[in-house]
């Protein structure tokens, strides 16, 4: 007997080609644009950015731990975190990650890595201290789903062309203070560095959404294999609503120093009520509880 | 693991591996014989159980399943479970070839029962060395590994479970990625 999927999510499958084809388009119609009205200049540009993005890329792992502080942990200093990582990466047919620890008491995780093989799970002391294992099982489980997915490398090659967007915006910028225009062929055309630096801002704050988008995505698809890899969808909805609601509950002056980190979190720290759904990278936590009460109510099990 | 995979999240657990538990029965001759390894008598497989729905309703089968496999073999089954979440049949019968075919039976009527992708690891103890030796078969790899806990606290002999491997590559499918080789220190076995 074979059985079904769970979460099998047409919907949000839809919803990631159109985010993902409406960022190709965008990106498409950018190189275009460039192509046409800046012929010099351009290669070295993109070689920088891609430069870039392989640094990026390919210290992914290293940059994420320094920047959070965490400290890889072997299993004689954290034995259960280990046992039950290796147990999740057992179910979801994954190699083992290096496990580290964030020494602070805002209770989160993150993972990073280029693939599999190069991944790292951290966990903060305080989600360790504050949640219940099998509530850790489910954000540890979640985070791995990030590994399997692949987050790194997608989330790369989707702000590949905003990052060259982003640095024509000020390579424009200069262009216009210093450059004086810069029509000296034709008086009565718009001035090239103007052009790009319109189209640059627009491809810019365009794909800026649009990437957020995706990573709302990816985070709903992560919790899909957390519930997929633990088998109990409802120990992940009950630690984010406990993470979450600890997040109110810390000062601000904490959460400032881990705001740098936030594409990588769980749940990220700051949590704004004003700012529009549109421009988070995170969905609100109500919409990721009722995605994972349907996946519940698919593998028939009561919440 | 395929590009559809990466573009719009995994939707399944792996399968199971074509299943290879039976190199192991050849392999202990050679753990007998070179290195006075013996089959422990006991051996056990851990699946992960899901939710009350399913496999509840399944539940009552795998019992019935264990009864009918006891009743077959001849060899004496144990339920447990773990403080992890996850489920264990430990399987007791002198003969090797015995455990690894109730061990098989059991993995098989899970699979039927459309439970397959849940099988995470089956576990067969040999005695004979300084300390116990364990080889751990996963079900996603379809591949062994050796397991030489020390005794101390979480502490597995690296040395020990490297030379295992080198003597057996030959007869026993061994998994090469050795970050793979998943430790169970609390198996209770």
């Amino acid at each position: 007997m074979k059985r079904k999927a769970y979460g099998r999510d047409a919907g949000l499958t839809l919803r990631m080609i159109f985010t993902g084809g409406m960022l190709g388009l965008l990106y498409v119609v950018f190189a275009v644009v460039l192509f046409q009205v800046l012929n010099v200049g351009l290669v070295p540009m993109l070689v920088i950015i891609i430069g870039l993005a392989f640094f990026q890329y390919y210290t992914s792992d290293k940059l994420a731990l320094a920047a959070s502080g965490a400290k890889v942990v072997e299993r004689d200093e954290a034995p259960e975190l280990h046992a039950m990582v290796e147990r999740l990466c057992a179910m979801a047919d994954l190699p083992k990650p290096r496990i580290a620890i964030v020494p602070t008491d805002v209770p989160n995780a993150f993972a990073t890595g280029r693939n599999p093989k190069h991944a790292a799970v951290a966990v903060t002391a305080g989600l360790w201290r504050r949640l219940e294992p099998k509530e850790i099982e489910g954000v540890l489980a979640h985070e791995l789903s990030h590994v399997a997915n692949r987050d790194v490398l997608v989330m790369t090659v989707a702000s590949f062309f905003a990052m060259l967007a982003g640095m024509l915006t000020r390579f424009g910028l200069y262009a216009g203070m210093w450059g004086g225009g810069g029509n000296r062929d034709n008086n009565n055309n718009v001035p090239v560095w103007l052009i790009v630096f319109v189209v640059s801002i627009l491809t810019y704050l365009i794909s800026w959404i649009l990437i957020r988008t995706i990573s709302r995505y990816r985070e709903y698809a992560a919790d899909r294999g957390s519930a997929i890899i633990t088998g109990a969808p409802e120990h992940l909805m009950s630690a984010l609503q406990k993470i979450s609601s600890e997040m109110f509950r810390i000062p601000q002056r904490d959460l400032r120093e881990v705001q740098a980190m936030n594409a990588f979190f769980i749940i990220p720290a700051s949590v704004k009520h004003a700012t529009a759904e549109l421009f988070m990278d995170h969905p609100p936590l109500e919409k990721r509880l009722a995605a994972l009460e349907q996946i519940a109510r698919e593998m028939g099990r009561p919440v | 693991m395929g590009l559809r995979d990466v573009l719009f999240g995994r939707k399944k657990l792996a399968a199971p591996a074509r299943e290879r538990l039976f190199a192991l029965t050849t392999a202990a001759v050679t753990l007998d014989t070179e290195l006075g390894l013996k089959p422990a008598g006991v051996g056990a497989i851990c699946f992960k159980p899901l939710s009350a729905g399913d496999f509840a309703r399944a539940a009552s089968d795998v019992e019935q399943l264990l009864d009918s496999i006891a009743a077959e073999s001849g060899s004496k089954l144990e339920r447990r479970d773990d403080t992890f979440g996850y489920s264990w049949v430990i399987v007791r019968d002198p003969q090797l070839e015995d455990q690894v075919t109730t061990v098989h039976a059991v993995a098989q009527g899970l699979a039927e029962q459309g439970f397959g992708e849940q099988l995470l690891a089956a576990i067969f103890k040999f005695d004979g060395g300084t300390n116990p030796v364990y080889f751990v078969y996963g079900y996603k790899r379809g591949a062994f590994w050796p397991f030489v806990p020390t005794g101390k606290d979480q502490e597995r002999d690296n040395a020990e479970e490297l030379e295992l491997k080198a003597k057996l590559e030959g007869e026993l499918p061994i998994e090469p990625d050795l970050s793979r080789w998943l430790a169970l220190f609390d198996a209770p076995l």
